[in-house]
């Protein structure tokens, strides 16, 4: 579809446009003194992204894009990893790993026991021992 | 040049119990993850770095190597039996391999797959050993201006050949070089994109950012397409006759030139950075098949089909790593990960690695000649048993691999911080992927980002600062000048009615 690069040119457009003008002046002090300025490089880039971004808008090439379902369901893990991530940063790994890996799978529509206790006991585990007594790291 | 005694304690250090084990676990565990649909060799890789950490530098690379060189091996026997590629390598394997499956013969397919893979993987990993360091003494005459020049056009040969569109590519390469920008400074230290985060003044780690984009962003890509049915086993046909499970010499042999012809165009293709192995197994295929007798026979379970695919995308590993021992410029994401895991280790690559730290890559060459050896062992003894793990579950498959990913990346970055970065970069990769927007340009792009910018920086002051004092730098006007005509090349369409 070529709507679909008309939309993401016009995404790239409008993010180099307020990279250069907003967000590249407000996070990146100059400097005086050198050979090339601290915003010589991020400002190349916010150029070259808006002007290949123009060009994609007025000479969109066809892409295929997934369904919205996928893409819903994708935001959706990426929502769960999200939380995940956040609970380990309360409850650690030992206790949020496999609390991921048992809502992944029931979530996948994984209903046999074997694989439900090699994922969410031995699998975790095995990652524990590799670590924290193999490695002598410390586990997230 | 490297001294002949560096080069045998090189060698005598590859072979050594230790390093032949990591070797070989490296194969092993290659081997399975390209049988398993949905994992691959290279986000095996980048789940692998942060956990040789505690190696010396040597088994850490072999095993990282290993793994590489296995997974495409492993690749070839999900595209045999299941049509369905392990690693996008294989994908033309599977055009004769599928067929010889359906034809009760998955194991003479494998075998072939295996043995044509080993062939085109040693003829490369040979002109490596040969070509590298010569070349290495050359690009030891450039300074940073005709490192500029290269640089340039390394993301204009990549921008154009990765993907459909060359305005993507450069956008893609863009975004990169901008998330590399972010922390110090070279010049002054100044802190540059930090939005308050002051954990990434050193900038955003590169374990978060290539496992974000290769491994997290494809799980989640495979997630989102499970529709709650559970994957059935695999049904492997077989005919009961011996000569369908073994590949003969006579076999072997009637394929010794297309085997050949895929290695060379493996090889080639593979010291060129961004074509990959996917466009090398595909173009020996089509020669293999323009070369043949019966063109006919092809797609209907011609070994000489399996031959050229595996000959020629196991071919492009160890041509990869050309540019990237004699330059410092990974040709593909497997060499970006490779890259990664030796600076990690203190190791800065480049046309002084040579010098500094010949015998490890002599080591290094012994482990991948090595690594071909016990690729041939393992796949003749792993075979039967990597037919079974490609019907392992995927929900097994993605929540062990996702776990991995969140350990390692945090032992990479020092803790969860590391993490959410490459949850952030694992949903822009989906993203990008979604959209037509190559990571491996991104991560490339990313990954030379720096080293971009000292050149840049050094260039100007050889210069004076004086743009017009590049007449006084052929080479690096040669490179920019081939750099444009690159561009005007490919967007111009000429690319396209190429392929």
């Amino acid at each position: 579809m070529q709507n679909t690069d008309r939309m993401t040119g016009g995404f790239f457009l409008v993010f180099g446009i307020v990279l250069y003008f907003a967000i590249i002046p407000n996070n990146v002090s100059d400097m005086e003194g050198g050979w090339i300025l601290p915003t010589t490089i991020p400002n190349a880039t916010a150029v070259l992204m808006a002007l290949c971004g123009g060009v994609l808008v007025v000479k969109p090439t066809v892409q295929d894009i997934q369904s919205p379902k996928e893409f819903m369901r994708a935001g959706f893990y990426f929502a769960l990893l999200v939380l995940g991530l956040w609970a380990m940063s309360y409850v650690r790994f030992v206790y949020a790993g496999p609390a991921i890996a048992l809502v992944l799978m029931g979530l996948i529509g994984e209903r046999r026991p074997v694989w439900i206790v090699t994922s969410v006991v031995i699998l975790p585990a095995a990652i524990w021992f590799l670590v924290t007594v193999i490695l002598e790291r410390s586990l997230p | 040049m490297v001294e002949f005694s560096t080069i045998l304690a090189g060698f005598g250090d590859a072979f050594t119990l230790w390093n032949l084990a990591f070797v070989l676990f490296g194969v092993v565990v290659g081997q399975f993850v390209g049988a398993v649909p949905g994992i691959g060799p290279v986000m095996a890789m980048a789940i692998a770095i942060p956990f040789t950490f505690g190696l010396d530098t040597l088994p850490a690379i072999a095993f990282l190597v290993g793994v590489n060189k296995g997974g495409l091996v492993g690749g070839a026997v999900p595209a045999v039996l299941m049509n369905t590629p392990g690693t996008p390598d294989a994908a033309a394997t599977a055009m004769d391999g599928y067929p010889l499956a359906r034809q009760g013969k998955p194991l003479k397919a494998t075998k072939m797959a295996l043995f044509s893979s080993v062939t085109g993987d040693t003829f490369s990993d040979i002109v490596l050993i040969t070509v590298s360091a010569p070349l290495a003494i050359l690009a030891l005459r450039m300074g940073p201006v005709e490192v500029f020049g290269l640089m340039i056009f390394a993301f204009a040969i990549l921008s154009g050949l990765i993907g459909n569109s060359l305005m993507k590519g450069v956008i893609a390469a863009a975004f990169g070089l901008l998330c590399s920008m972010v922390g110090g400074d070279p010049e002054n230290n100044t802190p540059r994109l930090l939005f308050g985060y002051w954990q990434n003044y050193d900038g955003l780690p590169l374990a978060s950012v290539a496992i974000g984009m290769l491994a997290i962003s494809e799980i989640l890509r495979r997630l989102s397409q499970i529709t709650g049915d559970m994957q059935s086993a695999v049904e492997v046909i077989d005919t009961g006759n011996p000569d369908d499970r073994r590949v003969t010499w006579a076999e072997y042999w009637a394929c010794r030139y297309t085997m050949a012809r895929g290695a060379v165009i493996g090889t080639i293709l593979g010291a060129l950075p961004g074509i990959g192995s996917t466009a090398a197994a595909f173009m020996s295929y089509a020669s293999a098949k323009g070369a043949s007798k019966e063109p006919e026979t092809f797609g209907k379970g011609n070994l000489h089909g399996i031959a050229a695919a595996e000959s020629a995308n196991s071919a492009v590993v160890g041509a990869n790593l050309i540019p990237l021992l004699t330059l410092g410029i990974p040709g593909s994401v497997g060499a970006a990960l490779i890259i990664s895991a030796l600076m990690i280790h203190g190791v800065q690559p480049g046309p002084l690695l040579f010098e500094n730290q010949g015998r490890l890559i002599y080591g290094l060459f012994g482990a991948m000649i090595m690594a071909n050896l016990m690729n041939l062992w393992v796949g003749q003894l792993g075979l039967r048993f990597w037919i079974k793990v490609v019907s392992a579950p995927e929900s097994i498959i993605f929540s062990s691999a996702l776990l991995l990913c969140i350990v390692g990346v945090s032992m990479a970055t020092g803790g969860i911080f590391g993490v959410a970065i490459m949850l952030i970069f694992a949903g822009l990769g989906y993203l990008m992927t979604s959209f037509g927007y190559s990571v491996v340009i991104f991560i490339i792009a990313f990954f030379l980002g720096p080293r971009f910018e000292i050149s840049l920086s050094q260039s100007l002051a050889l210069m004076n600062g004086d743009w017009t004092r590049i007449t006084n730098y052929p080479v690096a006007l040669i490179l920019m000048a081939l750099a444009v005509c690159s561009v005007v090349w490919f967007s111009t369409g000429a690319r396209r009615s190429q392929t």
